[in-house]
């Protein structure tokens, strides 16, 4: 199941983070992994948060994984203030717990249910998956 | 920069050792496990599970950040494995060990990532992890394990190639600075205050051997 990148000009790549940031750095924009040493360091944690703890997260927890994330996303972007790997690699990791999420729950986790609706409309992310329908005049106005 | 650990913390021996090598400037606090804690769930209440800014565990990657010492994609690999892979273990290896006190048992928890282990050195001929050079892998593997195979009372069996790796990690000064720092000189038994007080978290292979 851990993902292997076949490279011409190296060794096999073995692990989902590491063959991302690999694929990152040769890319165009080298800056979706933090653009200073401390979001650098913040993007990494999340993308090991992503596979220590979100992967491996079981059913019954999940609900406290999605509140545990709003508690900190009450911001634009996980890292920093930019779009980072850390969005990306989030976004694809809770998809399959937003599409469960009824209309209430995705009320409850509305930080969560911001940044992601967020998230699925920035150019280039969403690829295949489907848009996840989101209420925005539910989310946005704020019930503190 | 401020810098919080605690004495008995396995990850703060990471995170001494990874400022012993880069040499970066900072301020070191040593609070007891109290502390800690009341300093961590101001953090933790937050955000739990996630933590707040640079837990221990990510902490050394930051540091070799900042030090301008980089990451290369195979460093990048050991670093995902030992938190993918070798951290779940040893978290089972060192409550095994400490607070259950069945030294013996601890071969056989951590079997598969010492094989990892000493298949990969063997196969790369390196005199470390990335290279013939140390890396922020070495520095931080050599933490991780430090505790468990520094412990003469637990085999590391025919793994010759882990042994002599970790060998030439565990003779560094910088090294035994942040070991001394953080387990008092006391092995394994440094950790037990810190240990009986961590939840349990053993991923549903190692929950076996634990219920017995």
């Amino acid at each position: 199941q851990v993902p292997v990148l076949q490279n011409n000009s190296g060794p096999p790549l073995v692990g989902l983070v590491t063959i991302a940031c690999h694929l990152v750095k040769e890319s165009k924009c080298p800056d979706l992994l933090g653009d200073s040493a401390e979001s650098r360091a913040v993007v990494q944690q999340w993308l090991e948060h992503r596979v220590t703890k979100l992967d491996r997260c079981r059913k019954e927890d999940t609900k406290i994984f999605l509140k545990d994330l709003d508690h900190y996303l009450r911001k634009v972007y996980l890292a920093g203030n930019h779009f980072t790997l850390a969005d990306i690699f989030i976004y694809y990791g809770i998809h399959p717990l937003m599409v469960d999420l009824a209309v209430q729950e995705k009320e409850q986790f509305a930080n969560v249910t911001r940044w992601f609706d967020h998230i699925q409309h920035y150019p280039g992310v969403r690829h295949h998956l489907p848009l996840i329908t989101v209420l925005r005049n539910r989310i946005y106005i704020s019930r503190h | 920069m401020k810098l919080f650990v605690s004495e008995g913390n396995p990850h703060c021996l990471k995170v001494l050792a990874a400022l012993e090598d880069t040499g970066v400037k900072c301020d070191v606090q040593f609070v007891n496990h109290e502390g800690t804690n009341a300093w961590l769930s101001q953090h933790l209440c937050q955000t739990r599970s996630l933590q707040y800014l640079f837990p221990p565990i990510y902490t050394p990657r930051y540091l070799f950040e900042v030090s301008g010492k980089g990451c290369t994609d195979l460093c990048n690999q050991w670093l995902e494995w030992e938190t993918a892979d070798l951290q779940p273990a040893l978290q089972h290896a060192l409550h095994v060990a400490v607070v259950l006190e069945k030294g013996s048992e601890v071969s056989k928890v951590l079997q598969g990532p010492l094989n990892h282990l000493e298949q990969s050195l063997t196969k790369a001929s390196t005199a470390y992890l990335t290279g013939e050079s140390v890396s922020i892998a070495d520095v931080v593997l050599w933490a991780a394990l430090y505790p468990v195979l520094s412990d003469p009372s637990i085999p590391l069996g025919e793994r010759k190639t882990v042994k002599a790796w970790f060998e030439r990690g565990a003779k560094l000064r910088s090294f035994q600075t942040a070991a001394q720092k953080v387990l008092q000189g006391k092995g394994l038994q440094g950790m037990k205050t810190y240990l009986q007080k961590q939840p349990i978290h053993l991923s549903t292979q190692c929950k076996e051997p634990c219920t017995n």
